[in-house]
């Protein structure tokens, strides 16, 4: 509370002053706890590991993207969400940055099973598009805003202790079971005449590739200068 | 037992230690990891990521625990379904990382000595967070996943459905984000 | 010089972000705001969106989990 007044005219705040409203308290060290986590989570693994290897396996890396996660504070949502209500694209971005990173290492994989002869892995991600899928995005688009937090946002911010996130997991669920049961019907309508494009039998791999990072680079440029019109406004 | 105090105490306010487990890495460092944890989960498993379609399984486990059932249910009819749901929650591998990821934020935030149970602090984030749950569960369902399975796997697995899935999204973010304001603000 | 105080405990992004963004119209250059966080992410968005717009800006852990951005107008 010390000094509240700003006699400096020239506008720079020192780091020495500080002018936070509240006195500071010692903080805790979870370090420990965070080590006892560690350990518990490595036995788990190997239980599981024990049990079978892909157990294992997708524990540990789920544990890693929960780190990841929440070490850069990465929201899909926010990407989807901050350049139209707040003008900011860096998150966006970043996603961009991820799609166009993942899809060269997918393709790769993928171009090795096909290049084989073998079945291309990954193809049930694939899906037929239709009214359901803009319907569902729609209100998954809402979903996310308003109740702070996607799919992995949502289990991210469970583990950081945020109760209104293990609520909104709670109805994650039970709407899921809902639109489990109303599935039919939207398969029967929809998503069974709906069709799945995969882009290299449209343009080869190669153009599939090439046209997908073209695309993700326009939208990367578009981003940026959003955000850089939203600034000066 | 204040040595050990004094190690850890110094441990937390070590300008590298802060680095990698307190300072929040940059939003493209994080994409970068997240991709290598893309593309090895592709290499190991065989599928991309995905998180919300475990939430069905979930949520007939629990509609089964309650004695409903969902043997007769279309979306649950095949027998690759049947068998996940047979195997129970332990043998199943996306509900492990589903809760890894959530043990895995829990770590994090507790290396750098952050965590705290956020209370909820109103009637409103209540409202927010249910309608919000069910918009997201049901949308999910129907779109054939989130914005991991639907929307970045999708996209990294060249499928069109990727992109048509995220521009709907990106509509469905701008109407809630007037709710929001108006609304839950 | 004016001194403004939100209290954004307990609330989800973006609220706090938007919150700030409406007072920091209403503010004069030299007016200082300050934002009671506790949403990790909030923690991130909230200096990075007044840094960009070339405020002067300040963040202190005040408890666990807890900050407080304080933004000074500079333009």
């Amino acid at each position: 509370m010390s000094d509240t007044t700003n006699t400096n005219s020239s506008g720079s705040i020192s780091t020495t002053r500080r002018r936070s409203s509240r006195p500071r308290k010692p903080k805790k060290n979870m370090i420990p706890i965070g080590l006892a986590v560690a350990l518990v989570f490595v036995i788990i693994g190997i239980l599981l590991a024990q049990r079978s290897a892909m157990l294992g396996f997708f524990w540990m890396t789920g544990i890693a993207f929960g780190f990841v996660l929440q070490r850069a504070r990465f929201c899909f949502t926010a990407s989807m969400r901050d350049p139209y209500l707040t003008g900011g694209t860096s998150l966006t971005r970043a996603v961009l940055i991820a799609f166009a990173l993942t899809t060269i290492g997918f393709a790769a994989i993928k171009y090795g099973y096909f290049a084989k002869g073998l079945p291309i892995p990954g193809m049930s991600y694939v899906v037929p598009i239709s009214l359901a899928t803009i319907v569902g995005a729609f209100m998954f688009g809402i979903g996310m805003v308003i109740a702070g937090g996607c799919a992995s946002g949502t289990l991210m911010r469970v583990g950081e202790g945020f109760m209104m996130q293990v609520l909104a997991l709670v109805f994650f669920v039970v709407g899921s079971l809902w639109g489990a049961h109303d599935f039919e019907f939207w398969k029967y309508f929809f998503i069974s005449k709906g069709k799945a494009v995969f882009l290299p039998d449209v343009f080869g791999w190669t153009g599939a590739v090439f046209v997908q990072l073209l695309l993700i680079a326009v939208l990367y440029v578009v981003a940026l200068k959003w955000e850089q019109k939203k600034s000066n406004e | 037992m204040d040595g050990l105090k004094a190690v850890l105490n110094k441990l937390r306010d070590n300008e590298v230690y802060k680095q990698w487990f307190k300072n929040p890495l940059t939003y493209v460092m994080g994409a970068v990891l997240l991709s290598i944890l893309q593309i090895a989960t592709l290499a190991v498993t065989g599928n991309p990521w995905g998180v919300s379609g475990v939430f069905a399984n979930w949520g007939a486990w629990i509609f089964e625990a309650l004695g409903g059932s969902v043997d007769k249910w279309y979306y649950f009819s095949s027998a690759g379904a049947q068998n996940t749901l047979q195997q129970g929650f332990l043998n199943h591998t996306g509900s492990m990382r589903n809760l890894g990821i959530i043990v895995g934020a829990l770590f994090a935030t507790l290396m750098a000595s952050q965590f705290k149970i956020k209370k909820i602090k109103n009637k409103k984030q209540i409202i927010a967070a249910i309608f919000g749950g069910l918009l997201m569960g049901y949308g999910a369902r129907i779109g054939f996943g989130c914005n991991i399975g639907a929307l970045y796997s999708g996209i990294s697995s060249l499928s069109l459905s990727g992109w048509i899935f995220g521009l709907a999204m990106f509509f469905g973010a701008m109407v809630g984000s007037k709710l929001l304001v108006k609304f839950f603000m | 010089m004016k001194e403004v105080v939100i209290d954004s405990l307990g609330e989800a992004c973006p609220i706090p972000l938007v919150k700030a963004q409406n007072a920091m119209k209403e503010m004069e250059i030299g007016d200082v705001l300050i934002v009671q966080i506790d949403h990790s992410c909030a923690m991130k968005n909230l200096p990075e969106w007044a840094r960009k717009e070339g405020h002067n800006v300040e963040i202190e852990e005040v408890d666990d989990a807890e900050w407080e951005v304080i933004i000074e107008k500079a333009k």
